[in-house]
């Protein structure tokens, strides 16, 4: 039920081909005309969610290429997205290089680092992972919170993004460099995933050591894995650092490496798609709770005074159980199911 | 050499209470196979119970303490009952990650209750310092640390020789097998979880007592993860060796090193022990190796 009735596959590459029929042509330029003109009708503070989701998209991508393709469950994601944001810092903010060469830098600096930490997961999987995924987020987090170079608890202040003459510096350029990068990694994801590299994610997820049989090298592609999830965790950093203009570790914490995970799951692994509507969901339930406390807490005394700070984990957590147990698919499957319904209307198969 | 010896004295005490922590671990994980990353948490939520019980509401310590085990039992059950038992035989990462999700609700629901982040619990036990040869030591360590060895005994001696001890051990060597002989496998899973929800609370209020009650308490729960690993995910006596070991790590590293490396070193010690193990010896020191088959 992929495609519509009468779509026919005559030769390899329109097989392959993302986009298949008229339909979808102009329903993707559609979703770009809207995309690229949306800084001329939403004001700047939801410019800067749109930033702040499309800088998430980016992170979620990279995580669901470790956990929802190759099957590697990390929970250190904001660790990684740490590393890119303070590499960039440093880069440009101190040593004064250009921010593209620097946004790059973030990417395989905190590709590099996730090889480091990925190491183990040739021997260990699971929980064992899990555990030492934690432990880096940790000790990543010491060392930036320690270290002379990168501020300490102080944190450092970066300069706006520039390319050539051209700076970034309002909500609306940064809106465009933002979602320009986004859409450029959601396709390196999308091919990569249905590439041979995404092939042997999948076998080795669904069983590795029938995947060292079948002739693919588990060192090499699961320390790819990380490396590819870890750096688009650095470019999604260093977005973020240029963006918010300061990086301070408390905004990489375990908490949001959870959260992370939870984005990725609501979303649907080992799809596109799902981080996407993962993050989308998240941050305007995010948005969604920020509106609805304050008048909550005016409209009912008897609410406890921790309400506004406690009730955002208490929903996230509730949503990621609820998920879990729910549709374990994720909102993927059911866009999937909406598009099988649609194209069969009004029949019901 | 008193600074030394105090070192090794506290860490020892301090280990075994990580150890205790992490028993709750490995009974879940010996019998239903769940990685509960939610430890930390758990610790916290009932740390806070007795907070409110023995302070709030004012309640003496015979009545308090028990309620907090009695939350600590309604708590593990209805976890498992929630949260595990819709997702049997899910992939391995959806039951990692239903913990994580049940801890960070925790974690929201202990803010949206108690929205102060620090209270001290009463001490619990005598304060006076009592002195082994040139160091000094606070009794509290010391009366955590045999509270921490007697339950463990209990709990050793529970899996030994008591019915659902035993059934439990069965569980987890072979869930099919255990079910032919008609042991309720649903009520292991759940009478494993209120273990482990017990051992945390009782952890949490020797903790507690001693530190007051801090975010830190997930720290701590974290922690008890590098007693795991390094004791091997299914062993207790892993847990309880491996316990003090870790304390003892953390205190010297944490005696030793600050000056050379800079201060909250100590904090993460158990976590490059658990990189270092993870690379060395994953399976810990006295788990079990799984060899694996297609």
């Amino acid at each position: 039920m992929d495609l519509p009735c009468g779509t026919r596959n005559f030769d390899y590459a329109r097989d392959m081909a993302v986009l298949r029929t008229r339909t979808h042509w102009v329903l993707f330029l559609a979703l770009l005309v809207v995309l690229f003109t949306m800084p001329l009708y939403l004001n700047k503070y939801w410019l800067g969610v749109s930033n702040l989701i499309g800088i998430t998209i980016i992170a979620a991508l990279g995580l669901n290429l470790l956990v929802g393709y190759c099957g590697q469950l990390s929970v250190g994601h904001a660790g990684f997205i740490a590393v890119g944001a303070y590499t960039t810092a440093v880069l440009t903010g101190k040593l004064g290089v250009p921010f593209l060469l620097a946004l790059l830098c973030s990417g395989i600096m905190a590709g590099l680092i996730g090889l480091i930490f990925g190491l183990p997961s040739v021997r260990v999987k699971g929980f064992y992972l899990a555990i030492t995924t934690i432990a880096a987020q940790f000790i990543i987090i010491w060392i930036i919170n320690h270290w002379s170079v990168t501020g300490g608890f102080v944190g450092l202040s970066v300069p706006s993004a520039s390319i050539g003459g051209l700076i970034f510096k309002s909500e609306a350029s940064r809106f465009y460099l933002i979602m320009t990068v986004t859409a450029l990694c959601v396709l390196l994801a999308k091919n990569l995933a249905r590439g041979r590299v995404g092939r042997a994610f999948v076998a080795i997820r669904d069983n590795d050591l029938a995947a060292e049989v079948m002739g693919i090298n588990l060192l090499y592609y699961k320390l790819l894995a990380f490396f590819i999830g870890c750096f688009l965790a650095g470019i999604a950093g260093a977005l973020f650092a240029h963006w918010s203009g300061f990086v301070n570790a408390e905004n990489f914490t375990l908490t949001d490496s959870i959260l992370y995970i939870g984005m990725v799951i609501i979303g649907g692994l080992g799809t596109t798609i799902g981080p996407i509507l993962g993050v989308i969901f998240i941050r305007l339930l995010q948005q969604g709770i920020m509106y609805i406390s304050p008048g909550l807490e005016r409209a009912f005394p008897a609410i406890p005074a921790g309400f506004t700070s406690g009730i955002a984990p208490m929903v996230f957590g509730l949503v990621i159980i609820l998920f879990l147990v729910l549709e374990p698919r994720g909102l993927a499957h059911r866009w999937h199911l909406f598009r099988a319904a649609y194209r069969l209307w009004p029949f019901s198969y | 050499m008193a600074e030394l010896l105090q070192y090794v004295i506290t860490g020892i005490a301090v280990g075994m209470v990580y150890a205790l922590i992490a028993l709750g671990f490995a009974l879940v994980w010996k019998s239903s196979s769940v990685a509960n990353l939610a430890l930390g948490q758990l610790v916290l939520v009932s740390s806070w119970f007795t907070y409110g019980m023995l302070v709030q509401a004012k309640l003496p310590y015979w009545v308090g303490l028990p309620l907090t085990i009695i939350f600590a039992i309604f708590l593990g059950w209805i976890i498992e009952r929630l949260t595990l038992r819709p997702l049997i035989a899910q992939p391995i990462l959806s039951l990692i990650t239903v913990t994580l999700g049940v801890g960070y609700f925790l974690e929201g629901l202990v803010t949206f209750i108690w929205p102060v982040s620090v209270a001290a619990l009463p001490r619990l036990f005598p304060q006076d310092p009592i002195r082994i040869g040139p160091a000094i030591v606070s009794q509290e360590y010391v009366w955590a640390a045999v509270i921490s060895l007697v339950l463990f005994g209990l709990l050793s001696l529970f899996f030994k020789y008591h019915k659902m001890g035993i059934a439990m051990r069965a569980t987890a060597d072979d869930q099919l097998a255990v079910q032919a002989c008609a042991i309720p496998v649903t009520s292991v899973f759940s009478m494993s979880w209120i273990f482990a929800c017990i051992v945390a609370a009782i952890g949490g209020i020797l903790i507690s007592s001693i530190g007051g009650i801090t975010h830190g308490l997930v720290d701590t729960g974290l922690k008890s993860f590098s007693v795991v690993i390094l004791g091997g995910l299914d062993s207790f006596i892993g847990c309880m060796v491996a316990g003090p070991i870790i304390g003892l790590c953390e205190n010297l590293g944490g005696g030793y090193l600050t000056k050379i490396i800079g201060s909250g070193i100590k904090d993460i010690i158990p976590f490059i022990i658990i990189i270092v193990v993870m690379v060395f010896k994953p399976y810990g020191l006295f788990g079990e190796e799984r060899i694996e088959r297609i």
